[in-house]
């Protein structure tokens, strides 16, 4: 109940006093693909692996693919430090869970990749390419959801003391964009740079799970392997667990903060 | 592992009787860092000497209000009034004794407790009503007692944050009251309201009162506490110096207070 009150007032307070609305929340990771296909597809001349049709081997659909867990990522993690601000001053009045207030962000954050996520469809659709492994699209978004709630919690508490942390998640979340294969393919990572295993931990980063689930629900048409989905559930469940600990151990802190 | 959550009452109900608020032996230590490190830098720069000062707000309090009383709490600014209702809000924890509550509690601390500036008055009573545990349809089934009571008309669908302050102090005063309290925390947040507001908020308090709720009101009014209360309290510098009837109390504090300045004491608040 409260978190869907706070979801509503996130959903309707994103986009007011704009023009364009719910459109910019397309434009964005519209524009965002169409940088990363020219850079990478165009320039760089990256070759996705084909499409499930073999009919589409378009560079900025592969990128799409990956960039909607993405975004559903950097929503709820930068958010939740947010979220968490715009709060503290309610909080100082009256009483309620403050969890609730990030539950109800990630609400409205998954509401809005569920439009990106309706394009990639429709796009898809209009290909040909699509069929019923689609339902593993959200099964993959609600886990990168679960997941960066887990880091949102901590980042959280620890944002409303020190406000570098805002900074501080921002630059390891732009290095991690490029950890997980998302404008490229894990196959074209060397297995070894600099005496660093380094395609062996982009297979084990928590995000290449949910990225490779959603690549097999939309782009390759193939069912998600058991080993993804396990390693998927098993992040979000660890990072929420120990997220919500924490920040019920220490949420007390944000009413005593000046 | 203890969660935020304010603690079930069963926890300290080990006497029978008919409490609604139950406070035993409640300490509260802020820890006031003077320039305070807000950045990592500064943190690791200055670590090992920040100067810390620990302010005790209060000091081993413990009382007991029964169920259906109207409660006062009178006492010098800074004394711990605030806080202690606070305590009993949830909003903070003690740092050592125990507070519990019996009910649903409903909390009005401040010129419009918990209304978010950008949403609409009519947004702001479901988000409040959602926090106190009502479902929708019961603030809605509310809705129309609130604007009315409030008396801001039209301008319930206008962002709050466009208010003047008497309607926001209306607003919050209209929710906190209509939401069926079983326990009503009021601090000081009627004096605000003009004459007529004023009135209606007495009224309304003791149409609540007759109906079973308890009520605890902070106030400097000492007249209105020897009208209005059952029991009051005074706190003197985060200490419970008198508790009982509230003529009794109310004398022992203004005897208190003409000792310590010798002006007039109704410009001593």
């Amino acid at each position: 109940m409260l978190v869907r009150s706070f979801a509503e007032r996130e959903a309707k307070s994103i986009h007011k006093r704009t023009i364009l609305g719910w459109l910019w929340s397309l434009l964005h990771p519209l524009t965002t693909v169409a940088v990363y296909s020219l850079v990478f597809g165009v320039i760089y001349r990256a070759s996705p692996p084909a499409t499930a049709n073999g009919k589409a081997e378009t560079f900025a659909l592969y990128v799409f693919s990956g960039l909607v867990v993405w975004n559903v990522l950097t929503g709820v993690v930068n958010g939740s430090m947010r979220w968490m601000r715009e709060v503290s001053d309610l909080r100082k009045k009256i009483y309620f869970p403050t969890e609730t207030a990030l539950l109800g962000g990630a609400a409205a954050t998954l509401l809005q990749s569920a439009l990106e996520a309706g394009v990639l469809i429709i796009i898809m659709a209009a290909l040909t390419n699509v069929s019923w492994t689609l339902i593993f699209l959200p099964v993959s978004l609600v886990l990168t959801a679960v997941f960066g709630l887990g880091i949102g919690f901590a980042a959280a508490i620890l944002n409303a003391r020190y406000r570098d942390i805002q900074h501080l998640v921002g630059i390891v979340l732009s290095v991690s964009f490029f950890l997980v294969p998302i404008v490229y393919t894990p196959e074209i990572v060397p297995e070894q740079a600099y005496g660093l295993p380094v395609r062996r931990l982009i297979e084990v980063n928590p995000l290449n799970a949910v990225v490779q689930i959603a690549r097999d629900a939309v782009y390759s048409l193939e069912t998600p392997a058991v080993g993804d989905l396990a390693s998927a559930c098993g992040w979000a469940a660890a990072s929420f667990t120990l997220g919500l600990m924490y920040f019920r151990r220490r949420s007390m802190i944000i009413s005593e903060e000046p | 592992m203890s969660n935020d959550a304010p603690k079930p009452a069963e926890e300290i109900d080990a006497s029978p009787d008919d409490w609604a608020v139950a406070v035993e032996g409640v300490s509260k230590r802020f820890r006031v860092e003077l320039d305070r490190p807000s950045s990592l830098k500064e943190a690791v720069l200055r670590f090992g000497r920040r100067r810390v000062n620990e302010l005790l707000v209060l000091n081993e309090v413990s009382l007991s209000i029964d169920k259906g009383s109207f409660f006062g709490l009178i006492g010098h600014n800074g004394s711990g009034k605030s806080t202690l209702l606070r305590l009993m809000a949830g909003i903070h924890r003690p740092t050592s004794g125990k507070i519990a509550t019996r009910g649903r509690l409903s909390a009005l601390l401040e010129l419009g407790a918990g209304f978010h500036p950008d949403l609409t008055g009519r947004e702001n009573v479901f988000l409040n009503g959602a926090m106190l545990g009502l479902s929708r349809r019961e603030m809605a089934a509310a809705m129309d007692a609130i604007v009315d009571f409030s008396g801001v008309g039209v301008q319930i669908d206008a962002p709050v944050k466009i208010y003047s302050s008497g309607m926001y102090a209306r607003l919050g005063f209209a929710v906190a009251v209509n939401v069926d309290p079983e326990i009503l925390l009021v601090d000081e947040v009627i004096a605000v309201g003009d004459e007529e507001f004023q009135h209606r908020c007495l009224r309304h308090m003791e149409k609540l009162r007759a109906a079973g709720t308890t009520i605890v009101l902070v106030s400097h009014d000492t007249a209105m506490v020897r009208r209005l209360c059952d029991y009051a309290g005074w706190l003197d510098d985060g200490r419970l110096r008198a508790l009982g009837d509230p003529d009794t109390v109310v004398e022992q504090y203004l005897a208190h207070v003409a000792d310590r300045d010798p002006s007039p004491p109704d410009h001593v608040d």
